[in-house]
Order: structure tokens, then sequence, then C-alpha cells
């Protein structure tokens, strides 16, 4: 069977407009489009982190170090940025003020950036570490980039002992006066470099 | 206008999939009329897709708000210029902006390859033509930009304040490109797996199209970096943020593609290697929009999740399925034709450099799926955060900036001990010189020290290239050196052109490696008050709060902060930083409020100030940030690109054969005065 152009071109219009019809369901149900994702409110998302004060306890790390920390703890208001960064950066989250308050009072109560980093895991899972804890399943996402590294060297170095050994025995020239002038030489080196 | 647009929408699919039936059959049944056929189907689809395009357009600009897309996105206060980038601001709108340079690319391929490539074209017009489908589809099913609404509202809710940024009218345009382009090598892969013409052909045709797909995504990553730094306010312009990850995975492929088309060019080496770094290219494009509009993995940058998303999940499969199919099934004819003789030779350097630029690509990768893999295989969620990226890929590309270094300096096929010897002589010695001036100057930070060591070697290589070509042309045609400048560059502008593409990759390695020094303090001021800190360089910088300001501008109210500057005691200007809530006509807020940042910049480093709160009506809240050596990530970035314009440049010989001595042969019924030769121009 052959259809004409102008077949073609007359039954254009009548698909069309079935096809429209046929997408007012489909496109019923597609979602209202926004850019950012919803910024949590603190009631909803916020999970206090509080443990008891040590004893005599002074606190054990400067301000810029409680900003260092603060840097590896994500905040939960639905950003991607870390608690230190949402809270000088945003100033209508209010998760990350609270999350910060946290951090402070466990510094003043003594306990080390590990102890606060597990006090907060416990709180809301390992979600709250801005990078996977290097123990068990997470191990393997940091050494799977280098075992592939390694194991494409690997395959490349086969391949190149294979393709060398196929590869035609150099041929050793004992080596000749060259007569040529330096312009010469430096004409040579021109063009076989051009050439590359 | 409008309705014409959302009707041609449909007409464009249909023409799409006739395009796509008749130009592959017309490749298996070497049917002529068949093969136009489908070319002029896709020339159609284009008028089409334009046409639906200037509808958009005119809703937009005519604020027709009965339309979900022009409601969702503009507002009647939003100035012009953001209601025309407005088109690809949305989920819908953007896919038909992604429709519309992919018709443009696929009219550009057929009318470029009209008289030449013949054998592959049919299947080039088939395979772009099912691409468009794909898109038009998509549009017209998933995610249609005329949905209209039960009512029609006073006005519309405007477009994120965000996005209204000079950056972000041009970035995402600039990524487009970058992404669609990387279809027509594809297409092109596709056609030469099929035809089982594999020869250095098809490679011709993609070469240019893979070079313009690198420099966009150049461009636009770099001002996407711009954007992030100047508009989001948190202090950094890369945050390993999926979608920024998805920017930069086929930006890896395209230049470890653009190493080694050198070596199939060349030695008739590594064809199923660039067959599939070709595909990749397009595959990880495909994925990136997928992460982009599914949702299925957070992003400060996502669209919001949809179905359509999905689509893209799909139709990857099939892409994958269909490459891995007619890769495995043509090994035969992707053997190379010739083998590699030396573990120290260009093309081997070409092979390392291609396998960690992969590595560092699927290191991206990993990490940006791992939280999906994870939650899959343990149920928990968890973040993969710059600390695991930088962990990962910061000796990754240290030890690609090493390779830049090395790799020019050594021959094809076989390097001599001599050879080494004379080539890696001065770049090794000024690296090493570097390094230990550095490190007894204090900078003890490995990463850094490394950057900067390795940096030198690159910039002595690219500086002993010129030197030795220029110096070559001056001994051979007594060119004075300022001349023969550019004329080296003009005489090889793929290689020069990728010399100075490396020197931009060293400026922006160094620049990175300056974060590491980076500075950021957490002050509140009230009115009148001031703080002193230490920037990176040892420096006091007084930091004197003029107070808070409040006040209304065009759509937006602002809330501001001015701080007097002085550092070490003498003035150093004043900075101001915003909060803006943007209202609509009403005056009601729309949107969350955003950040003006106040930056001092200088070679040296930016004074980042952002205003993070205000505090019992005066008390300022501000974060203050020195950041080093940022301005040299925008210089790095523009290098790259005009290295890349260098190389795209048309050759000269195509150029100039109107003003050369060109000797043309003519015919023989032509006076004997001119029979032999001809002589054009002086």
């Amino acid at each position: 069977m052959t259809i004409s152009r102008r077949e073609f071109l007359l039954g254009v219009p009548a698909v069309a407009w079935s096809g429209f019809a046929l997408s007012v369901n489909a496109r019923a149900q597609s979602p209202v489009q926004t850019f950012s994702g919803p910024m949590a409110n603190a009631q909803e998302v916020y999970r206090p982190v509080k443990l008891e004060a040590k004893p005599g306890a002074r606190p054990g790390m400067t301000p810029e170090q409680r900003d260092e920390l603060e840097h590896r703890i994500k905040c939960q208001c639905g950003c991607v940025l870390d608690v230190f960064t949402c809270r000088t950066t945003d100033f209508s989250c209010s998760v990350s003020p609270a999350m910060h308050g946290d951090v402070v009072a466990l510094v003043d109560g003594g306990y080390t950036a590990p102890e606060i980093l597990a006090a907060f895991q416990t709180a809301y899972g390992e979600r709250v570490l801005m990078e996977p804890v290097k123990s068990g399943f997470n191990l393997l996402g940091y050494t799977m980039p280098f075992i592939v590294l390694g194991s494409g060297a690997l395959v490349i170095a086969a391949l190149l002992r294979r393709w060398r050994s196929r590869a035609p025995a150099t041929v050793v020239v004992a080596e000749r006066e060259v007569s040529a002038t330096s312009e010469e030489l430096a004409r040579l080196d021109a063009a076989v470099r051009s050439d590359a | 206008v409008i309705l014409v647009g959302e009707l041609s929408l449909w007409v464009a699919l249909l023409m799409a999939a006739w395009g796509a039936t008749v130009s592959f059959a017309g490749g298996q049944l070497r049917r002529s009329d068949l093969i136009q056929s489908g070319e002029r189907a896709i020339y159609a689809t284009l008028a089409m897709v334009v046409l639906a395009s200037i509808g958009l357009w005119t809703a937009l600009l005519t604020h027709d708000f009965s339309i979900k897309y022009v409601a969702s996105f503009t507002s009647a206060n939003l100035p012009v210029i953001y209601t025309i980038t407005a088109f690809w601001g949305g989920q819908s709108g953007s896919l038909l902006f992604w429709a519309l340079i992919l018709a443009v690319f696929s009219a550009i391929t057929l009318w470029t390859n009209r008289t030449r490539n013949r054998e592959l074209m049919p299947y080039v017009s088939g395979t772009l033509a099912l691409i468009l489908v794909f898109f038009l589809a998509a549009i017209c099913l998933g995610s249609n930009p005329y949905e209209r609404l039960d009512w029609i509202p006073p006005d519309g809710r405007g477009l994120n304040p965000q996005l209204q940024n000079p950056g972000m009218a041009i970035h995402p345009p600039n990524l487009y490109f970058g992404y669609i382009s990387t279809s027509i090598p594809f297409a092109f892969a596709i056609a030469a797996l099929l035809t089982r013409r594999l020869d250095a052909e098809w490679l011709a045709a993609v070469r240019r199209w893979a070079l313009f797909s690198w420099f966009f995504l150049t461009v636009g990553i770099t001002l996407g970096m711009w954007w992030a730094y100047v508009e989001l306010g948190w202090g950094g312009y890369w945050a390993w943020d999926p979608v920024e990850n998805a920017s930069l995975l086929p930006w890896l492929v395209n230049t470890a593609f653009l190493h080694s088309i050198m070596v199939q060019e060349k030695r008739g080496m590594l064809r199923k290697w660039n067959v599939t770094l070709v595909a990749s290219a397009f595959l990880l494009s495909i994925f990136g929009t997928f992460i982009t509009r599914s949702g299925v993995i957070s992003s400060v940058h996502s669209f919001a999740q949809s179905t359509v998303g999905w689509w893209f999940a799909g139709f990857l499969l099939v892409c994958i399925a269909l490459t891995a199919y007619l890769v495995t099934t043509r090994l035969k004819d992707l053997r190379a034709q010739a083998e590699l003789e030396s573990m120290l030779s260009r093309e081997a350097a070409f092979l390392y450099n291609n396998l960690v630029l992969i590595g560092i690509a699927f290191s991206v990768l990993w990490g940006t799926i791992f939280p999906i893999l994870s939650e899959a295989v343990r149920g928990e969620k968890i973040t993969v955060g710059p600390p695991f990226f930088n962990t990962v890929n910061v000796p990754l590309g240290l030890l690609l900036l090493l390779l830049t270094g090395i790799g020019p300096l050594i021959a094809w096929r076989r390097a001599s001990v001599a050879n080494l010897k004379r080539q890696f002589t001065a770049p090794v010695t000024a690296a090493v010189a570097i390094g230990v001036m550095l490190f007894a100057l204090g900078v003890h930070n490995l990463a850094a020290l490394l950057s900067y060591t390795f940096g030198a070697l690159v910039l002595t290589t690219v500086i002993q290239e010129f030197s030795k070509g220029v110096g070559a042309r001056h001994r051979m045609y007594g060119e004075s050196r300022l001349v023969a400048l550019p004329r080296l560059v003009a005489r090889n502008r793929r290689r020069y052109g990728g010399y100075i593409v490396h020197v931009g990759v060293v400026i922006i390695f160094a620049a990175f490696a300056g974060m590491a020094f980076k500075r950021e303090y957490d002050l509140t001021l009230k009115a009148g008050e001031s703080k002193t800190v230490i920037d990176p360089w040892g420096r006091r910088w007084t930091f004197l709060s003029q107070g808070i300001s409040r006040y209304n501008v065009l759509n937006r109210e602002v809330t501001a902060i001015a701080l007097d500057l002085t550092r070490d005691g003498k003035t150093a200007g004043v900075l101001t930083s915003e909060k803006r809530q943007h209202v609509d006509t009403r005056g009601a807020p729309t949107f969350e409020p955003s950040t003006e940042v106040g930056i001092k910049g200088s070679f040296r480093q930016d004074v980042y100030v952002v205003l993070a709160g205000v505090r019992n009506v005066d008390d300022a809240e501000i974060r203050v940030s020195f950041n080093p050596l940022v301005r040299w990530v925008w210089l790095g970035g523009t290098l790259m690109a005009l290295g890349g314009l260098v190389v795209m440049w048309p050759a000269a010989d195509k150029r100039r054969v109107q003003t050369g001595y060109v000797a043309v042969l003519k015919p023989q019924q032509l006076p004997q005065a001119q029979r032999d030769v001809d002589l054009v121009g002086a």
C-alpha cells in the first residue's frame, strides 16, 4: 500500500487531534512543577540531640573546630547543605539553627567530635552525616572507583603485553653520523612536530 | 498563534515518527525516495517545533495565565528578559527547548552532510528522528507546556528568584547545547555500527560535533559554577550535587573521546573504545536528564518530581541495550588496524589518560547513585556529600593533571631514552623547584602542594612545546617570534588549541587547590559595631556594620546590610549583602527568600559576605568567607573554552583557498593561457 504526500498531510490533523484528546487523561495526572525542593518545618524533622554534660565539662574544641564539625553534619531541612553552611546562608531555615544549638550544647558538655557525630547518627540515622561512615557496605562506595581504575589498569597492561608480543620486532640499526646541517635538522623536527 | 503552536507539537511528533520509519526503511531497501522523504520529515519536524516554541514564547510574553506553564513560571511583574528565559525555567518548557535544539542540530547535520557520508545518512537521520520522537512524545503525553488550567488566575506564581540571574539565563542553554549535541555523534555511531562502515569516515564526521558538545559543556559548567557562587550564597561553586555531577559526566567522557580519537586517526586503534565513548556521552546526557527530572535523587537544582523522569529511564535502558547489542555483534569489524608497540608512547599515554578520565567519570557516577544503592541493599538512607567526592576524586584528579603534563612529551609509537631525557628535563626541574619552594613557604597541604607541582610540570611542558615550535619557525622562515607564535597556532590549531586548554586546566586546578586555604567566620554585628578577622594571607580585615536597611524595589522586598571594610587599617571599600523576598503584583510573597551575596573580588581572593539573618530588628548575622583564587576558576574556564574554539576553528587551508598560492589544474577546453596552472590571488 502506498500513501501519497497529499493523503498523508490530510491525515495529519486528524491523527494529531485524536492524539491530543488521548493525552488529556495523562496530563491531568502531571504534578505541579516547582524548581527546588520544599523546605521542611523544624517541628517536622528536627530531633533533639541532648546528652548530659560530662562532669566538670569544658568545651573540647574552639569555635573554628566546632564550625568544621558542623560542616560534617547535614541539615535536615530538605536542602543539600551542611548545618554550618545552611544556618549561615538561609535565614528562613529553622532546622539548622536548632541543630547548631545541639552541637553547641554538646561541645559545651565536653563531648568530642566523634561522640557528637555518633549522637547525631543515633538520632537521625546515617543520613545526617555528610559522608558515609567508612565501614561495612560503605567501604564498597569508597573503594569501588579505585577497584575499577585498578582493573582498568590491569586490562590495559594485559593488552599492552599482548600487542607488544604481536608487534614487529624492532630492527636495531647501528647509529650513523648524520651529515645534515642544524638548519636541516630543525626543519625535519618542525615537519615531524607539525604532524603530531 | 498559541493554538497553532500546540497543534504543531503533535504534527511534529507525527513527522518525526514518519522520518524515523522511512529513513530506516530507505536505508535498508536502498530507496532514495524514502531516504529523501525521511530527511524532509526532519526539516518539517524542525518547522513544527519552531512553531510550537513561538507559540509558547507568545503565551509567556502575553501573560496567558490560562496556560499552566505560564502561570507556574511567570508573573505580570517579571522582567521581560526572564519572561523569555522562563521558556526553559520549568520542566515542560525545557523539554520543548530540548526538542527545538535537537531539531535544529538534526537539520544542520542533514544539511552539512547532503553530499557526504551518504551511506550513513539514512541511519543517522533515522536515529535522530527516533530521539526526536521520544522527546516529542514525552512533551505531548508526559509534560505538555500547553496544558490549560480550569480557571484563569489573575497573576502567575513568578519565576524562582534564583533563576532571575543573567548567568541562569545563559547557563542552561549552554548545557543543553552540550547535552543535545552528543546526539549527533551517537547517531553517527549507530549508523556506522548498523552499516558496519566502521572506518575513520564516521569519526571525521563526528569529531567536530564532539568538540562542539565539549565546548558548550565547558561554557555551561563554568557559567553554572559562577551562578551557584554568586546566587546560591553557600560560599562555593561546586557542591558535587547530583545535577552538577550529571553535567560533568558527559564532559569527562567527551574529553576522553577527544584524546582517544587521535589514536584511531593516527594508528587505527581504539575503535571499540571510541564507539563506546561516543555512545556513553549520549547515554550519560540522558542519565543526567533522568536524574534532574525524576526526583529519584534529591538535588538543589532538580525540577519537581514527575513521571516524565521515568520516560527517560526507559529510553536510557532501550538505548543501552541497543548500543550494547550493536557493539557486541560487530566486534570483528571494530578490530584495531595497528597495535601498540611500547608502553612509553603517545598512544599509551592517551590510554592512561582515558583510563583516569573514565575512572573519574565512574567515581562521580558511583557517588551519585550510591545513596540509592545503599538504601536498596541496607535499607539505610545515607548522604554522599562533598567530603566523599573529594576523598575519591582528589587523587584521581591529581593523577590526571600529572598525565596532562607527561602525555605531550612522549613521542608517538615508541619513545627513546634520549627523547624522554630531552623532553622531561625542563618540566621536571621546574615542577620540583616549585614544589620545594612552596613547601618552604609553608604550603603543607599535600593535595594543594601536588596540585601546584604538577601544574608547574604541565605549564612548563606547554611553554616548552610553544617555544620549540616558535623557535623552529624562526629558524626556518626568519619570522620574528611574535609573528611565529600566532602562525604556529594557525598551522596546527588542534595541537596548540589543545595546549591552551591544558593551561586552562592548570589554572582551574590551582584555583581548586586554593580553596583548601579558605577561611570562614560567623559574625553577629549590631549597627555601628565592628569585628576583625584574619584572612588566609594573614591580613586583618575589619567589618563595620552600617546597619540594616529595608526597602521595596521592582518585584521584591529587600533586607540589606552595608559593611565598611578595612584591611590592615586601610579603607577597603563597602560591601552589601541582601535577602530578597519576591512578591507578586498584589504584594504577596512568592518563593523562599533568596540571597544576594556581597563579593569583593581580586585575583588573590574573594571576600564573600552573606547576610544570613536578622535578629532583634538590627542584629545582623553574617557569614564572611575568604575564598582564595576563585577568579582563576572563571579565567581557567574561559581559557579552556577559548582553546576549544581554537581547535574547532575551520582549517586554514580551506578558508584561505581563495587568497593563497594554489595551483588549480584547468580543464582542456579552456584557453591555452589559462590551461596549465592558475595562480589564484597573491
